[in-house]
């Protein structure tokens, strides 16, 4: 057995000395603990970890394996994403005990704090004490003993899985009903406890999900939508407008669509490139003389992703798309040497080994997240919100839920699955700190950490992740694209992409970060010239998500969200999916990214840089009012010719 | 977005360790943020009235606008004294304290006034702090700490916590969260005269505290109005000269966990906190439930 004294080293150095020690198969003590975080977290393999003491936050979460046993208390979230293995607490646990569970068994011999088992998957959560309000809360599976009282609203929006109080029930949440419990569930459960020597002689109430919010009540009609803001004949009360509202008179509600903001705002069409037409014809050899290359996410110390070129994929999931768009994707970006990302659904193995570089994304439900993946990812991102829906999580109808894809994320199939619109442990920048952490200490400080977020106060929101210690930013305008969302907010929340990026540059300015930790934008970057626009104001990369899919076949016709599309991509239905052809439209994809390339280069060359990193707000002018408000780079509306016009010259 | 500490000594005789405890408190939990400190901290007895300024920029100008206001509101000064980005002085008055107060803020950034109580905060860490202010070394009864992380109002040193409640001398809060009524709030309350200094959601909560209590009620019936009339997320933590209490929202989105035994009690965002004044010692703490509040004094 090894040894570990915190009084003595660092959480940093034990995780470390835990990580040597479980790899020889030794067990481990761990002294004077004081309540650290982060103690144990990653830690894969079956070991036995004793901590004489009170532990922090994230005790033992993220592990695989092991065998934990905390003599005392717990902070927040005990045994987040545990994968398999035990944890058992002799004191009490503080809020979401249990957390994102995936399986496993917690026991906490005291009480535990609110929305223990927050979008847990499976395993068991006993709680031989009282748990506090929202146990349960937005659960996907498995199941929470409560042998004392339970607090209000048990059972908040849970999808499936159980919970049994032996206790008073003081209130259930939404959507929550008390069920019948079976012979065989109750001999399960005593089963359980005498394994871990609990006594308990009381009778038990079963809650379940009552099944009056997992699906939408009526569906949408079907229809071609046209965008929003598509007015036909020039009147206020058009077809359109009119369209909208028989639909909202039949379902009651709002509508869903994929796709982008419609609507016009001032974009990188409203920037031109001060371009001395002189300089183009010496561009013709640009991308053999013009530097790409470029690294990403080193400004903590963790190895770089190595982009050929400042672009890369934008996250979009598997789940919004099928697993052929995925694949073929991740081959592109392998072909261009960019990198690729996971988005919200978690990792398939195909899209790992398709891609050469991959960052893995996690969001508030934690579909899909494991530590396995994690190791496996190249860079990890936690996404806050997107430019298509700020402030709203993720949206997959029923029709997309399959039995494959339920089981990836670790949820029931066949449900309108809503994802919750905030993590469980990120109720702030002072918990995102912590939650950073624990994802660098379980992957000993490696990976770059990123994070995803949509354009509402960019002005503050990029301060807070500076401070937090991001490694980069992927900032998301209002014109950013989704699988779907409601109309409403894809088209009226949030603030445009060129004004994201200005308030991001203003509010780095204001704190002296210089530029120290890059912005990747995204949200209707539509091609090179836009990417080097972009790149002139101050991001140091852009992303590209439905630019890359309709590259491979993608007809925009708007309808992500219902799962049937005719061309294989935003669908999980085998026979729509199986006219996607993968190899083809990966190639059709990595083409379009060498145009990309080509354009970036040459434009930076005819600007007359030999590197991207060259470009500069002095290349630029404004040809409108509101660009030019927005940006502050000078108004030149008679600024012509346009750079894509100059550019036909030289092919 | 921060963390908050708290301690309240119950006997006198341990009061000696009450900078060195706060300060290892807030250490403890300096990762909640790293932008500023502060403590207030609770002496026995100054000489008179404290005040503390904070001084940036043309620090003569602003400390003859202080004597000379000084002068004006009738105070005597006893002493004075630069420290940090500060000036400390202790003044003989015996008028009323708003007014007072009010002048003392036009004349220059006023950070507290009290018989006992002294706010001190800057930017840096509870290390930096205890450093350029020797916080360690400060004897008292009781006080409240605060580190921050900024999210929307500026880095610097008045923008720091502890609030002190404006026009009440010896009144203190450290809050973690966002009050998501605020200007609802703060327009009510400067229709009735009160005055702010900052765009900090947290001094609304300490002239709220300082209102209710100038309406003559008492803290616990402050304490328990403001969890309701509150919105938002919020743990925060008020010190007056007799004692210290907490106020928690209802939904617990910020974490509290408290510690007590016969000699003191200890409040913290992180039990880790707790645990930095007992090393090597498990404790065993209690988690204040939702939409509660409790006070303690001498």
């Amino acid at each position: 057995m090894v040894t570990l004294d915190l009084a003595q080293i660092s959480v940093r150095d034990a995780n470390e000395a835990m990580r040597a020690a479980a790899a020889r198969g030794e067990n481990i003590e761990l002294l004077n603990p004081d309540a650290r975080h982060h103690l144990g977290v990653g830690l894969v393999a079956p070991v036995k970890v004793t901590i004489r003491g009170s532990a922090g936050y994230f005790c033992a979460g993220l592990s695989h394996g092991a065998r934990f046993e905390i003599e005392s208390n717990v902070g927040w979230g005990v045994g987040d994403s545990l994968y398999d293995g035990s944890i058992v607490v002799g004191g009490n646990a503080s809020a979401i005990a249990g957390v994102a569970l995936r399986g496993g068994e917690i026991v906490v011999k005291g009480n535990i704090g609110s929305r223990a088992g927050q979008v847990m998957k499976a395993g068991t959560l006993l709680c031989c004490g009282n748990a506090s309000f929202l146990a349960g809360y937005m659960m996907y599976g498995g199941r929470i003993v409560i042998l004392g009282d339970s607090g209000e609203r048990v059972g908040e929006d849970m999808s499936a899985g159980a919970i049994y109080v032996g206790g008073k029930v003081q209130s259930l949440g939404s959507d929550a009903r008390l069920a019948e419990m079976t012979p065989e569930e109750d001999a399960d459960i005593h089963a359980f406890l005498r394994k871990y020597g609990v006594a308990f002689d009381g009778v038990f109430q079963k809650i379940v999900n009552a099944g009056n919010k997992l699906r939408y009540g009526v569906n949408e009609p079907v229809s071609r939508p046209l965008p929003y803001t598509v007015a036909e004949g020039g009147t206020y009360w058009n077809a359109k407008v009119a369209e909208d509202i028989h639909a909202k008179a039949l379902i009651g509600r709002y509508r869903l669509r994929g796709y982008g903001a419609a609507k016009a705002v001032p974009h990188f069409n409203d920037i031109a490139l001060r371009l001395d037409p002189a300089r183009i014809r010496a561009a013709s050899d640009a991308l053999a003389s013009v530097n790409l290359k470029t690294k990403i996410g080193d400004r903590n110390g963790a190895k770089p992703l190595e982009l050929s070129m400042p672009v890369l994929i934008a996250p979009m999931s598997y789940g919004a798309l099928s697993k052929s768009t995925k694949i073929a994707l991740a081959r592109a970006s392998k072909l261009a040497g960019i990198v690729e990302n996971t988005g919200e659904g978690g990792m398939l193995p195909e899209q790992r080994a398709e891609a050469g570089q991959l960052i893995y994304q996690c969001l508030s439900g934690r579909l899909g997240w494991n530590i396995h993946d994690m190791l496996r990812a190249d860079a990890l991102e936690i996404y806050i919100s997107q430019g298509a829906k700020p402030g709203l999580g993720g949206q997959l109808m029923a029709k997309k839920v399959t039995a494959q894809l339920a089981a990836v994320r670790g949820i029931p199939e066949g449900i309108d699955l809503r994802s919750p619109s905030r993590h469980p442990d990120i109720m702030g920048a002072d918990d995102l700190v912590i939650k950073v952490e624990e994802f660098r200490e379980a992957t000993a400080y490696s990976k770059p950490i990123s994070i995803k977020m949509g354009a509402g106060r960019v002005r503050d929101d990029i301060k807070i992740a500076y401070k937090d210690g991001f490694d980069f930013v992927q900032l998301d305008g209002l014109q950013g694209s989704t699988g779907a969302a409601s109309t409403e907010v894809l088209e009226n929340v949030g603030i445009p992409t060129l004004a994201a990026l200005q308030e991001a540059l203003d509010g780095l300015r204001e704190i002296d970060a210089g530029t120290d930790m890059p912005i990747v934008l995204m949200g209707g970057i539509k091609d090179g010239v836009d990417a080097v626009k972009a790149l002139a104001l101050g991001a140091s990369a852009v992303a590209m998500g439905t630019a890359a899919l309709i590259a491979g076949g993608c007809i925009s016709c708007m309808q992500c969200h219902v799962g049937n599309c005719v061309v294989g991509i935003a669908t999980q239905d085998p026979e729509h999916e199986a006219r996607y052809e993968i190899e083809l439209q990966a190639k059709a994809i990595a083409r379009f990214l060498e145009s990309v390339r080509w354009q970036i280069a040459t434009l930076t060359k005819a600007l007359g840089h030999s590197d991207f990193r060259q470009l500069s707000r002095a290349d630029l002018v404004a040809l409108t009012p509101e660009a030019a408000a927005i940006t502050g780079l000078p108004y030149e509306p008679d600024y012509h010719p346009e750079a894509e016009e100059l550019l036909t010259e030289v092919a | 977005m921060c963390g908050i500490a708290g301690i309240f000594f119950k006997k006198s005789e341990t009061g000696g360790a009450l900078g060195r405890s706060l300060v290892n408190m807030l250490d403890g939990c300096q990762h909640r943020g790293l932008d500023s400190t502060g403590f207030a901290l609770y002496e026995n007895g100054f000489k008179g009235l404290r005040l503390r300024f904070i001084i940036d920029e043309d620090a003569e100008a602003a400390v003859a606008r202080i004597k000379t206001v000084l002068a004006e509101q009738g105070a005597k000064l006893l002493s004075e004294k630069r420290e940090g980005a500060s000036l400390v002085v202790e003044v003989e008055y015996d008028g009323e304290i708003r007014p007072f107060a009010y002048a003392m803020e036009h004349a220059a950034k006023l950070v507290s006034i009290g018989s006992s109580l002294d706010i001190i905060k800057d930017v840096g860490t509870a290390r930096d702090l205890d450093r350029i202010y020797g916080v360690g070394a400060i004897s008292g009864s009781h006080g409240v700490g605060h580190v921050r992380l900024a999210t929307e109002s500026e880095v610097k040193p008045e923008a720091a916590h502890p609030f002190w409640a404006t026009g009440f001398s010896d009144v203190a809060i450290v809050h973690n969260g966002q009050i998501t009524n605020y200007w609802k709030m703060r327009r009510r309350l400067e229709a009735r005269g009160f005055e702010f200094r900052t765009d900090n959601d947290s001094e609304l909560i300490a002239v709220y505290l300082a209102d209710k209590l100038a309406q003559g009620e008492t803290l616990e019936l402050a304490l328990e109005q403001s969890v309701d009339d509150l919105d938002g997320v919020f743990s925060f933590l008020v010190s007056t000269k007799e004692g210290i209490g907490f106020a928690k929202d209802r939904l617990a989105a910020k974490p509290m966990v408290m510690f007590e035994d016969d000699d003191l009690v200890a409040i913290a965002s992180e039990e880790v906190s707790l645990n930095r004044l007992f090393p090597g010692q498990p404790l065993t703490t209690a988690e204040p439930a939702p939409g509660t509040f409790r006070t303690w004094s001498r």
